[in-house]
């Protein structure tokens, strides 16, 4: 039997998935090489041209450009590099918080377990977006407000899903078995429990992607997101929302860029799950 | 005329392109108001003719020739709605999980009415009428209350009562019963066997009873088949069978079943286990030659055919007027004597369990173990005996630390465990281990047997080097009888036999004092269990141990234990030498465990 990460790359779910997302990551971090023109530099010459396959394009712009004369396809590029950074270091975070909480809640049940379950279940009555939206208020804008409001918001998620997988695996006897070998609760929580639950955690990471994504377009819309200075997708649509008429491809593109590396995160996560996933991988033969 | 025909069936099973065949040319007949027993260890394929019946084979498996004969029509050839109009009514099932069978978001009573009126009777009252009857002929009392009820307030064994009610509500002129006892507790499995003898006789039913228990089936059944890797190897009266059996699997397995009544002896032990479905294909021969003690070359180039040895009593081997010839050689395991110190003492230990507590009402408290009172000598093997639910599992949890008690003492080699600067395990560690129950669970499927066995030496502030892990996992699995090259295997990859005996041997990486056995046979074919009780008597010997051995499986208990604890709702009951607690039990629950364990024919 091949290793559970091996057998999630023969899986073409997987691997379109896997494409899809190289594509978007290769433009974040080459943002620079790749983009054609500055993506804060203004042409008000040439203001609200269409993309190269409609009439009257300027071959210069390949995606046309915006109400000031912003490059379109550079400031896509830009935006995936501002995407893909909270996209991840959200995820990270709030992976990190939540499956501490959860291994803790789980492993040790108890008293622990009592209070991080209410406290996740009190935090996971507010809305999310609204949530959000409130500590971005508080916290001002900027890139890594961003980041840390998706992260307080967001590591209920993990918490709450990996509880229950923790619970299950602690149930098995290995578990008690490594504690009478003399394993402290650190050791075994280490090297008998997080092997087990590592793959739902890749999976709960892979969707969380997605969703920073969309939190992160959201408040860039509202203009609670990333600085003036900083292109983000969400922006991008905000601007574009007056022009809808005169260049709707303005409003379109972004959009389309923000469908695209969600559902190639969703995808990669029931991908993986699908893969990582014993019952289903056991139920498929 | 026969309820039952069953010629040459045959059942195959495609595996990764190849085809292998599960059930070789399988011929009975079962007249009314008989009992057929199908008896194999797992894998034999037994579960496979029920399955067949019900046309419920897994994905892959199919009948490929024979047929089966029911009252003149075959079930193999038969339209889909015909049978299913047949299932139910006129051949009905007892499953081997009675929990799981059963609806639980519906009362007893809900089911029954539907599964009544499925069969045609009209009228709830009527329906409620007759639901009533079949549940108090069952032997289960207040039946009214019954109805009412779901199943999860049922014991397992009232759960098999009204499966049974249930199976012979409609006068069925087949009933087959799948294990219907392997999920039960001991002391109810001689109750549900007189219930289906009984229920039987009164419909006159005919019953297949499947089981891998030849006593068992030998006290129910009037006519037995022994299956072997798929293949009928003796069938013959029941009686017959079991006292005089031809073939000499049957006598190996009667001779690796511990006994409950005659003189002490040394189980047989068959090597290796049972071929599986893919070695058997490139198997030519008898396929139990390579574990054959009477095997001579001829056994492994033709198949053997089918002898009659007597009237009825026909054997699928070359060899038979040899088989009783097969003895076991030693002797009995010896029990030390009395032992000069011990190593464990148990003063008044108990659990408390609160429950119901809430922020208005007073916390409950329920006695999981009360008053448990013991000592263990060393080398001394202890069994502690008793029903599910008797607090066996909560004083081992106890005793080696994953529970805390509520009171009394733990004294090992004179410190008491319970105190809080003992309370640290590593310290302890070294000294008392445990053997789980299940060694599908207790096994990290993601690491390699190598580093299961040796996992003790990494542990706390230990960082033993590979190679001497390595080392050290090579000389365990000699010890419990593996290859050197399981240490590169997953625990996935092992049959459960194998498994326990590396749960065996991760408890002996650090020689301990004492062992904790909890159930490690139960649920182990029987000449597996032979396998490992050897294993545990040998490594007494050699390394030197004493064990508490909790089981239910008295003659088991009998065969390995000097001293006994008899548990009852969290006491201890009784407590002495094995012969003389077994041979005049005193306290009337012991007297049931005794008397539910099948005397030996």
């Amino acid at each position: 039997m091949a290793g559970p990460l091996t057998r999630s790359l023969h899986s073409p779910r997987v691997l379109v998935a896997l494409g899809m997302v190289l594509c978007v990551a290769f433009c974040a971090a080459f943002a620079g090489l790749v983009a054609p023109h500055d993506p804060s530099e203004q042409n008000l010459l040439s203001i609200l041209t269409p993309p190269l396959w409609d009439a009257g394009a300027d071959p210069h712009f390949l995606l046309g450009t915006d109400s000031l004369g912003r490059d379109v396809l550079s400031r896509l590029i830009f935006g995936a590099r501002t995407a893909m950074i909270v996209a991840f270091a959200a995820s990270t975070g709030a992976m990190v918080i939540g499956s501490i909480l959860a291994h803790v809640s789980g492993y040790f049940g108890g008293v622990a377990d009592w209070i991080i379950g209410r406290l996740v279940d009190i935090w996971m009555s507010f809305p999310p977006v609204i949530l959000s939206l409130i500590l971005m208020v508080g916290l001002g804008v900027g890139l890594d407000r961003v980041i840390l409001a998706i992260v307080l918001v967001d590591w209920t998620r993990f918490c709450r899903v990996l509880r229950s997988e923790v619970m299950v695996v602690t149930r098995h006897d290995y578990v008690a078995a490594a504690r009478l070998l003399g394993f402290t609760h650190w050791q075994t929580i280490l090297r008998e429990i997080v092997p087990a639950t590592a793959p739902l955690l890749i999976t709960l990471f892979s969707l969380e992607m997605a969703i920073a994504i969309v939190v992160e377009a959201i408040l860039s819309f509202v203009g609670l997101g990333v600085g003036p200075d900083q292109v983000a997708w969400g922006q991008m649509i905000a601007d574009a929302r007056q022009n809808v008429y005169q260049s709707p491809w303005d409003l379109l593109l972004p959009i389309l860029a923000i469908v695209f590396t969600v559902a190639a995160f969703n995808l990669l996560g029931d991908g993986l799950r699908r893969a990582l996933d014993v019952r289903l991988a056991e139920a498929g033969h | 005329m026969s309820v039952l025909q069953a010629r040459d069936l045959t059942i195959s099973a495609r595996l990764g392109g190849t085809v292998v065949t599960v059930i070789r040319s399988l011929s009975f007949d079962l007249e009314p108001g008989k009992i057929i027993g199908l008896v194999g260890e797992s894998g034999a394929g037994k579960t496979m003719i029920g399955r067949a019946i019900a046309q419920v084979l897994p994905p892959g498996f199919a009948i490929t020739a024979g047929s089966l004969l029911f009252g003149g029509d075959d079930l193999v050839t038969m339209a889909p709605d015909r049978r299913r109009a047949l299932l139910g009514r006129a051949i009905a099932f007892i499953p081997q999980a009675p929990m799981t069978a059963l609806n639980p978001v519906k009362t007893i009573g809900a089911q029954f009415d539907e599964h009544l009126s499925r069969l045609g009777q009209r009228g709830r009252q009527q329906r409620r009428e007759r639901a009533l009857a079949m549940l108090a002929a069952s032997g289960l009392p207040r039946p009214e209350g019954l109805l009412a009820q779901y199943p999860h307030q049922l014991s397992g064994g009232m759960c098999q009562r009204v499966l049974i009610a249930s199976a012979f509500a409609s006068n069925p002129r087949l009933v087959i019963a799948d294990e219907p006892t392997t999920a039960l507790d001991a002391t109810t499995h001689r109750q549900i066997l007189r219930l289906i003898a009984a229920m039987q006789r009164e419909h006159a039913t005919a019953v297949i009873f499947i089981t891998h228990d030849l006593r068992l089936a030998a006290d129910l059944c009037d006519d037995i088949i022994v299956l072997y890797a798929g293949r009928p190897v003796e069938s013959g009266p029941a009686r017959a069978v079991l006292s005089a059996p031809a073939h000499p699997y049957a006598r190996c397995l009667q001779l690796a079943n511990p006994s409950m009544s005659a003189q002490r002896r040394a189980l047989y032990v068959m090597p290796d286990q049972m071929p599986s479905l893919r070695q058997m294909q490139t198997m030519s021969g008898c396929s139990f030659a390579p574990r054959c003690p009477l095997a001579v070359e001829e056994c492994r180039r033709n198949e053997p055919p089918a002898v009659s040895v007597a009237a009825g009593h026909v054997v699928a081997c070359s060899r038979a007027a040899a088989t009783p010839s097969i003895d076991v050689r030693e002797s009995a395991p010896s029990m030390p004597d009395e032992a000069a110190r011990n190593v464990l003492q148990v003063v008044n230990l108990a659990k408390r369990y609160g429950v119901g507590r809430g922020l208005f009402n007073e916390a409950t408290t329920v006695a999981a173990v009360k008053d448990a009172t013991f000592d263990i000598g060393e080398n001394e093997f202890v069994a502690l005996v008793g029903e599910s639910g008797s607090g066996k599992s909560t004083v081992a949890k106890m005793l080696v630390g994953l529970e805390r008690p509520s009171s009394g003492k733990i004294l090992f080699n004179g410190d008491d465990l319970t105190e809080p600067a003992l309370r640290n395990r590593s310290r302890v560690a070294a000294s008392v281990q445990m053997i789980f129950q299940d060694p599908r669970s207790a096994l990290n499927p993601r690491r390699r047997i190598a580093s299961i066995v040796t996992q003790v030496m990494e542990a706390g502030h230990r960082h033993a080097r590979w190679d001497e892990r390595q080392k050290r996992s090579q000389q365990l699995l000699g010890e419990v009888g593996l290859a050197a090259d399981f240490a590169a295997r997953l625990p996935d990859h092992l049959s459960g036999g194998q498994r326990q005996r590396i749960n065996i041997a991760r408890a002996l990486c650090i020689p301990p004092r004492l062992l904790i056995a909890d159930e490690i046979v139960s649920g182990l074919d029987v000449s597996i269990q032979a396998q490992l009780l050897n294993l545990l008597a040998r490594l007494r010997a050699e390394l030197g141990f004493a064990m508490l051995f909790i089981s239910h499986d008295l003659s088991v208990v009998r065969h390995l234990c000097s001293r006994v604890l008899v548990m009852y709702r969290g006491e201890i009951v009784e407590q002495g030498r094995t012969e003389t607690v077994f041979g005049d039990p005193h306290h009337p629950h012991t007297r049931a465990l005794v008397a539910a364990t099948s005397p030996q024919a």
